[in-house]
């Protein structure tokens, strides 16, 4: 066993309440891409950090080139050739590139023999060479703030490369990205693997281990279940092993049973803040009963869509229509008890108070009628009542039940939250917006299985996604939207994957 | 119109050593508010060591001054421990912080002055009676016309403030502390993730704040006032704090805003006697800076940046 570059030994590492990592065992052998599967919380980042000198384990040993190791900070992690691409970037936005990349390890020089000063000029040069020789082109001195997350993850990269690492550890790396920014991300990793560093991805999406591990650790609620080849375990059974039962990918869909028209709209235009048509000329009707997805790639106009609906967006031009009224003039508040329910992409900025407890969050769509508020007064009960019944109901996961401060509970049982507080008010109309993002397997298939339900319930639905998976999954019907126009409005089971993928790219009628 | 530079320029610098001394402090992430009561200690410290070196080396010795320079830069720099260890150790709220160590500097000063008095001279005066530092005159730049005033009447003091400003300029952009420093002030995870102690940096920084507060409360002392008593708390620091904030965190153009506030203050004052006015109209021109501060704060300072993690106690496992 003297081929492992790193060794992990019976890691055991408890916080309050709950053990992170039970006793987990892994080796890894260089120059392989070792990837780390769980749902969230199943302790993949907890052990990374480990190795990462973050967190010191309570019980376990580290080995890195067959030498024991105790890691105090990331600092001793960095002096043994570890780097780690956190979920969270680590930058400054203010810095350029450069300046990012070289904080911590400053190329300081002598001016006149006494005076310190950075030659920011060779740092430049050096890491305009590094990202050449890796693949990953960056303008050193672009500002951070003024550059799209893909370039920031490079710039994280850099760092690393820059520091001299040999073995990287990539936390959750495509959850920030778009499905072209990840399969160039994929390239990556797989150019640094030919460049014999030793990769470790953290990650709970099968389909990008299959495309570039070899090996996969596969952790449940902090226990090591298996280790495979990755050539040799087929999707469904890693996927199995992962939730700790069958996972289902397709969700059963009844035939659809549509009644009237819920939301109509006509010919409606959203303008952003530079006057510019972010959607122009869009037209559609959601019945009762149907699931009504927007596919289309990020940033083509789909959020504003939904704003507008929602009354968060001006309409410039156009109507909405819900149950046969015109809804353009009510404001939020009108809007979402004339029968809206909205899950919005954002979760922390538009979906959530995260500093509030969740009881507080549970109830936004309700505290200011009764029960929850008499005259103006919040009473107590109510909240704490409704919290519980929603928690046991959704099953969201709270370390302090409804006292539970939003922020620090895990994005998949954030969402869970909100999706359960907003199909609560049983809306004539639901908006989904990338309700599946950053979710795990369980979780996506519990958010699926709920989106179907009120489907059958008669909700008219208003999916909007990247995801084209989850697109031909459920819809009934499918637009594509291209830079702010829809092309193509059809029947889901008339269009092919391929077909959808088209206009994505703004192919038009053939 | 001489006089108006002269004046300005000597109001402007120690006002400009305060408010580049509250950036480095906010810069690296601890929010001053402090600057007010670290300028009155650290004036304090050096008309102590100016009242108790007096009689040994000679009143009038023009070196005292530069004595009590230093011993105010070390004495504000010992003050903003307090700041330090609330913000810092305690991670207590950075503002209360502020506004508590401006009200405590008040009350320690005017207690140990008269202690100090009452022990030397056995008279319990709150006031430590200073010299006026000297002034010279360069020649040639002084007969320039319109802006000759500038190198007219100089307090060495202002040499002096002007070198040591361009020194902390260097500092903070040009070298590794300075990048350090300034990266603790807008996201102190990157900095801890880069391997460097962000506390370490933020209690540097504290300390260098302290010391310039203290070296402009001093020069106050040694110029305007003309002698230590509480009277050094005319909101000199919070005017610094404004013109910090005016000049966007950024020492070029909270240099600019010193000026500004310097020339509007003298130039109040001399249109006020051109104009003949009673004395009891000369309040109402010496509030002219003020007055300005808050125009300028109103239309100006919407587009402003501050750091973005000013205000905050490092937390190392927040992410």
């Amino acid at each position: 066993m003297g081929d492992y570059i790193v060794e992990m030994r019976h890691i055991t590492k408890r916080f309050p309440g709950i053990i992170a990592n039970d006793d987990v065992s892994i080796g890894i052998r260089k120059g392989e891409v070792y990837a780390l599967l769980g749902e969230n919380g199943a302790g993949k980042s907890t052990l990374m950090s480990i190795l990462f000198g973050t967190y010191e384990p309570d019980a376990g040993e580290i080995l890195v080139r067959g030498q024991e190791v105790h890691f105090h900070s990331s600092t001793d992690a960095a002096a043994c050739g570890i780097g780690m691409v956190h979920q969270h970037f680590k930058l400054v936005e203010p810095f350029t590139i450069a300046e990012n990349i070289v904080l911590g390890v400053e190329p300081e020089e002598k001016r006149l023999g006494v005076l310190p000063w950075m030659n920011m000029k060779k740092a430049n040069r050096q890491i305009s060479e590094l990202s050449k020789e890796y693949g990953l082109e960056v303008n050193p001195t672009d500002r951070i703030g003024d550059v799209p997350v893909s370039v920031r993850q490079r710039v994280e990269i850099l760092k690393m490369l820059y520091r001299g690492a040999e073995i990287m550890i990539f936390d959750e790396p495509t959850a920030v990205l778009t499905p072209q920014e990840i399969d160039f991300l994929l390239q990556i990793i797989d150019n640094l693997r030919r460049n014999g560093k030793t990769i470790l991805l953290i990650t709970h999406k099968i389909a990008e281990i299959k495309r570039i591990a070899d090996r996969c650790a596969i952790l449940r609620q902090g226990k090591l279940i298996d280790i495979r080849d990755v050539a040799d375990a087929s999707t469904q059974e890693l996927a199995d092993l992962m939730v700790g039962r069958q996972v289902r990918f397709t969700q059963e869909k009844t035939a659809p049973n549509f009644g009237e028209p819920v939301l109509e709209v006509q010919h409606l235009t959203v303008k952003n803040e530079h006057k510019f048509d972010v959607v122009k000329d869009v037209s559609f009707t959601i019945r009762s009963g149907e699931i009504f997805a927007i596919a289309g790639v990020s940033g083509n106009g789909q959020g504003e869509i939904a704003d507008a609906i929602a009354g968060l967006a001006k309409i410039a031009d156009g109507n909405v229509i819900l149950n046969g009224k015109e809804i353009n003039d009510l404001n939020v508040r009108e809007r979402c008890l004339s029968g809206i329910s909205y899950i919005p992409e954002d979760r922390q900025e538009t979906g959530t108070i995260p500093d509030m407890t969740l009881q507080e969050n549970l109830s936004l769509r309700e505290y200011f009628r009764e029960p929850f508020s008499r005259k103006g007064i919040l009473k107590q009960d109510p909240f704490r009542d409704y919290a519980e019944k929603l928690i046991g109901k959704y099953d969201i996961r709270c370390a302090q039940g409804p006292d539970t401060i939003l922020r620090s509970m895990s994005g998949g049982n954030q969402q869970k939250a909100i999706v359960g507080r907003e199909i609560e008010e049983k809306s004539r109309l639901i908006i989904f917006v990338q309700p599946t993002r950053g979710l795990d397997i369980g979780a996506i298939e519990n958010v699926h299985r709920q989106i179907l339900e009120e489907r059958e319930r008669g909700a008219a639905i208003l999916l909007i996604s990247l995801e084209l998976d989850e697109i031909m999954n459920l819809a009934d019907t499918i637009g594509v939207l291209y830079r702010g126009e829809i092309l193509k409005i059809d029947s889901a089971d008339r269009m092919t994957t391929q077909e959808v993928g088209r206009y994505m790219m703004g192919v038009k009628e053939a | 119109m001489n006089k108006v530079f002269t004046d300005g320029l000597s109001f402007a610098l120690p006002l400009l050593i305060i408010a580049v001394g509250a950036l480095y402090s906010e810069k690296s992430g601890v929010t001053n508010l402090a600057a007010e009561g670290f300028q009155g200690v650290g004036a304090f410290f050096g008309a102590l060591a100016a009242t108790l070196l007096g009689p040994v080396i000679g009143n009038g010795n023009q070196a005292i001054i530069y004595i009590a320079i230093l011993c105010a830069a070390l004495g504000g720099a010992l003050f903003s421990l307090i700041h330090g260890l609330l913000c810092i150790r305690f991670r207590a709220n950075q503002v209360i912080s502020g506004v508590v160590i401006n009200i405590l500097a008040v009350a320690l000063t005017a207690f140990f002055t008269s202690a100090a008095n009452s022990a030397i001279s056995g008279n319990a005066s709150n006031k430590f009676v200073l010299d006026v530092s000297t002034r010279f005159t360069i020649p040639l730049l002084s007969s320039i016309p319109w802006i000759g005033g500038i190198f007219t009447d100089m307090y060495p003091f202002e040499i002096m403030i002007a070198v040591l400003v361009v020194f902390l300029w260097y500092l903070l952009n040009r070298t590794r502390f300075g990048m350090r420093l300034r990266a603790c002030g807008e996201n102190p995870q990157a900095v801890d993730a880069a391997g460097a102690n962000v506390n370490r940096i933020r209690w540097i920084a504290v300390m260098i704040s302290g010391a310039l507060c203290g070296i402009g409360g001093i020069c106050f002392a040694y110029s305007m006032i003309g002698n230590f008593s509480p009277s050094i708390y005319q909101g000199f620091g919070y005017l610094a704090i404004a013109a910090m904030i005016f000049g966007n965190w950024k020492i070029g153009p909270t240099t600019l805003a010193c000026l500004i506030f310097g020339l509007a203050k003298s130039g109040g004052l001399q249109l006020c006697i051109a104009a003949k006015l009673p004395s009891n109209y000369m309040d109402l021109f010496l509030m002219l800076p003020y007055i300005l501060t808050l125009l300028l704060l109103v239309f100006f300072s919407k587009k402003n940046h501050p750091p973005k993690a000013a205000g905050e106690p490092f937390d190392k496992s927040k992410r």
